[in-house]
């Protein structure tokens, strides 16, 4: 493929995606699905626009067919006018990420331990009304060819399995809980055994029985302790989406904090490309869909706002380096600036020196969902959490929301735990799904509760 | 299997207003130069390997999309795209073993592959006498503007931004699109359903804030699908979201704790009604935790509550997941609930009858005009957005209001931050004390607002 002379970067990307989901309600499997996607995409930047184009990967001149249409659609916009075109930075990396994991378990060895952990369930806890147990992966193979030189092969493998209990509290009202296990790889590679997911769902089973008796949170501002689980939620939807560079020139609040303090001088909040410590992460990036070499970005540096994540278009409106954090979900879509593997840092505490601040207050334990806002404000529902009085855990709570800013919530943050705990079991959802993970230690804050 | 059904509509409209001489041509030369797939030989080509496989039932959908988008960013055209995809979907079912895939390779290998995994996954799956094919369902319906038409993508866009700098300055696009879609597909079972659809519409959106020096609004967004864009700005209410934005930018937290009423803007109701759609579906039916399981015949809604399909609006059919024709429904009818709405499959495994619901809804208007409906409340909040996680099997919610302005004895006053509301939406169904006559139409959905009383404010 020839570029043109006005053309600053084309991009060509061969992506298959393939997944398969399963969902066992009471022995009874509901959903059976596998799919495989693939498709061929360019994207082609000509005097200061984008033109976008994407096809089925069926025919050995479909490359330089979306080529083609991609440079054609980028000339076109030019009729909404001259528009002066930016030098895109950063590097382009050549590489090939690794696939992770072992032999992939059969189909039978899914469904028959989908089925295996059902029946224990209702055998061992023969007062629940329904058992859902959900398994997903997805498989990610992309490769990746620019004109600058890029020739990469990137890699998103993910797996997860949910076992859910449903139960009815003490007015006959249907309650539930869920467990989650999540990693890279694919099913083989995470282990939902039932031997090692025992102690948990006996774990996740008392709490089902706490929350019978359940009482609605105080609504307002409250003392709260969030788990590990919910720090990685926090640092995501608090302040990972507005330190998103193009949220940053629509006009997030971020956009005048950077160097200023933002949060207690005990958070330190990280995106990270590929590893913590030497330890591969969740979701490992070594290079994004524009063919940047990904590195680690430190939003949040003891307190202080020291930075954002960057596609090349990004970096050069505001004169900064690209971070490789502009990633693409799907065949047909093209890269977004998406976080990655973002967490707050551990800190010294236990969970239980924690608690044993708190006078009046709740531990916030579990979620399954959140939301950001440019504000910097944020929500994210809670479907687990406990009265603290004393120092001492209370009474279980009925679910509730809890909300903030995330300049007023982090600047609150008292103790940070020891513990990290990581998962990669759900999606960012911002135009387009993306595989993201979250990690974080438990933090004491002050924040808002929904309730009465 | 339920029952034979009929249906044949052909309609067509052709999108956008009149060129403007002044604008360069966009060309497109992407998917509209690509041949159509031939859906049918996709489709009776999957139907025969899977029968020549082994299996005893199945469904099959030869798919082929075609989307062309303009994106502006940050307040300027950015992007032009064009996407093509092509994918078949099969179910199928051996011996009551059930189990389905997609692909998107539809070679002879490809295809071959994909009966292939099928067959493996199904020979896996517990056997269940519930799995069934739809039977005797016959539908050809082409409808909306077929053909992309770049200039009037352009057009609408213009006429945003125009309209933007003219009306609303301090509103910041982060992003809009204008786009084209269109969707072929050919749905055939083993038991002789045919379902054939060929739908063209428009879709527009916008999501943005408005900021003034350091202070900005929290984001929201608004959108649409439709024959044409002509009606951009107004249209989904974009304009009017655009400029409550303007006024969002200084807010007050509520600071105090009350019950007290909120008007739900359309955009919020649609966080409760699908609530009540998963309610009535497979998964709480089948588990049992359904609040509605016997309810039909009763009120579980106000009195001033009717909602009906409308599967002829833009992008929408009639046409099931389980390749059923929905006929025409009234879901809510003042109030009452008429039918729950399992799948075949859920039917067969619940015993519910099989009443197929189809995509597009719209809430009845009701006679009440917004701004009398805000003078009507004493204490509590006008509610744009709500920001909450998806509320629990028994309906319990809390959530935090978003682009929303405080009303103290009918008037409305400052906009709000880090205000919540908690409540039981089971409960908000029932407290409807009044609807609005003015709705916004963003095609799929047509929806009012409504006032609603006695939830927590904190």
């Amino acid at each position: 493929m020839v570029m043109s002379m006005t053309a600053t970067h084309l991009e060509t990307r061969h992506h298959e995606l393939r997944k398969s989901r399963l969902v066992m309600v009471d022995g009874n499997l509901t959903s059976n699905l596998r799919s495989v996607n693939a498709g061929v995409s360019a994207r082609a930047y000509v005097d200061g626009y984008w033109g976008f184009a994407s096809a089925p990967a069926d025919g050995a001149h479909v490359a330089a067919r979306v080529q083609h249409e991609a440079l054609a659609n980028a000339r076109a916009m030019a009729g909404f006018g001259p528009r002066a075109a930016l030098v895109l930075p950063g590097a382009h990396h050549v590489g090939e990420q690794k696939r992770a994991g072992g032999a992939p378990m059969s189909a039978a060895q899914v469904t028959g331990r989908m089925a295996e952990l059902h029946a224990w369930c209702m055998a061992r806890y023969p007062s629940l009304k329904s058992t859902r147990v959900i398994v997903t992966d997805e498989d990610h193979t992309k490769q990746l060819h620019t004109e600058g030189g890029s020739r990469a092969l990137a890699r998103i493998q993910r797996a997860a399995a949910y076992v859910v209990m449903v139960g009815e509290d003490i007015n006959g009202e249907p309650i539930e809980l869920m467990e989650i296990v999540s990693g890279i790889g694919g099913l083989a590679d995470i282990d939902w055994s039932v031997q090692a997911l025992a102690p948990r769902l006996d774990t996740l089973h008392s709490h089902l029985q706490a929350k019978r008796h359940a009482v609605s949170a105080r609504g307002g501002e409250q003392t709260v302790v969030l788990s590990a689980e919910l720090a990685g939620m926090l640092a995501h939807e608090a302040m990972g989406h507005p330190c998103e560079a193009d949220s940053v020139l629509a006009g997030a609040v971020t956009a005048d904090l950077r160097g200023k303090r933002v949060a207690s001088e005990l958070i330190t909040m990280v995106d990270l490309a590929h590893h913590y410590g030497d330890k591969e992460v969740m979701c490992p990036v070594y290079a994004d869909d524009e063919g940047t070499p990904a590195v680690d970005v430190t939003m949040i540096d003891r307190g202080v706002l020291t930075g954002f994540m960057h596609s090349r278009e990004t970096a050069a409106r505001l004169g900064l380096a690209p971070t490789g954090s502009a990633r693409a979900y799907g065949p047909d879509d093209e890269p977004l600036i998406r976080m990655r593997n973002t967490a707050i840092l551990p800190g010294t505490q236990t969970v239980e020196q924690l608690i044993e601040g708190v006078e009046d207050g709740y531990l916030l334990l579990d979620t399954h969902n959140g939301q950001a806002d440019a504000t910097t404000e944020f929500m994210f529902g809670i479907s687990l959490g406990y009265e603290i009085r004393g120092g001492r855990l209370g009474r279980a709570i009925r679910d509730t929301t809890i909300s903030g800013s995330a300049l007023k919530v982090l600047g609150a943050v008292d103790g940070v735990g020891s513990e990290m705990k990581w998962n990669c079991s759900g999606y960012c959802g911002k135009k387009q799904p993306m595989v993201v993970s979250l990690g974080g230690p438990a933090l004491r804050t002050r924040a808002h509760l929904g309730g009465q | 299997m339920g029952g034979a059904a009929t249906v044949k509509e052909v309609t067509a409209a052709h999108a956008g207003p009149a060129r403007p001489a002044r604008e360069a041509a966009l060309p497109l030369a992407g998917p509209e130069a690509t041949p159509s797939t031939d859906l049918q030989g996709l489709a009776v080509g999957l139907i025969e390997r899977l029968r020549a496989r082994g299996f005893e039932h199945a469904q099959v959908q030869a798919g082929e999309e075609r989307r062309c988008e303009l994106n502006l960013a940050h307040n300027e055209p950015s992007l032009l795209r064009s996407n093509l995809a092509r994918k078949v979907t099969a179910s199928a079912i051996v011996d009551g073993r059930r189990a389905s895939a997609q692909g998107t390779d539809l070679s002879d290998e490809g295809l071959e592959r994909l009966v292939d995994e099928l067959w493996g996954a199904a020979q896996a799956a517990p056997q269940d006498d519930a799995h069934a094919v739809s039977s005797g369902q016959h539908l050809q319906l082409t409808r909306g503007p077929l053909q992309a038409d770049p200039q009037a993508l352009s057009q609408a866009l213009r006429t945003l931004l125009d309209w933007r700098a003219t009306h609303t300055p301090t509103m910041m696009i982060e992003e809009a699109t204008a786009a084209h879609w269109r969707e072929r597909a050919l749905v055939l079972t083993t038991g002789g359903s045919h379902l054939e659809k060929d739908l063209g519409w428009l879709e527009m959106s916008v999501f943005g804030l408005a900021r003034e020096g350091e202070h900005a609004s929290s984001f929201n967004y608004a959108g649409g699908n439709a024959d044409s864009l002509a009606s951009v700005p107004q249209a989904f209410g974009l304009a009017r979201m655009m400029r409550d934005l303007t006024r969002q930018v200084r807010t007050r937290p509520l600071g105090e704790r009350f019950v007290g009423d909120v008007v739900l803007a359309p955009g919020a109701i649609t966080d409760l009604l699908e609530w009540l759609a998963r309610q009535i579906g497979d998964g709480p039916l089948i588990d049992g935790s359904s609040l509605y399981r016997h309810k039909v015949g009763e009120m579980i809604a106000s009195p001033l509550l009717t909602l009906q399909s409308r599967y002829d609006a833009p992008g929408c059919s009639p046409v099931t997941g389980d390749a059923f024709v929905a006929p025409p429904v009234r879901l809510l009818d003042a109030g009452r609930l008429t039918q729950l709405a399992p799948s075949l499959y859920g039917s067969r495994k619940t015993g519910v009858p099989h009443t197929p619901l189809g995509e597009g809804w719209e809430l009845m208007p009701g006679d009440t005009p917004l701004a009398d409906m805000i003078a009507s409340v004493p204490r509590g909040a006008i509610v744009d957005r709500l920001s909450m996680g998806s509320p629990g099997p028994n309906g319990d919610f809390s959530g935090v209001i978003k682009n929303s302005f405080r009303i103290d004895g009918g008037h409305m006053g400052d906009a709000l931050a880090e205000t919540m509301i908690s409540g039981n939406v089971a409960r908000m169904l029932l407290d409807v004390a009044a609807v609005s006559a003015e709705r916004i139409d963003s095609g799929s959905q047509a929806l009012p607002w409504v006032r609603i009383s006695g939830l927590n404010f904190s």
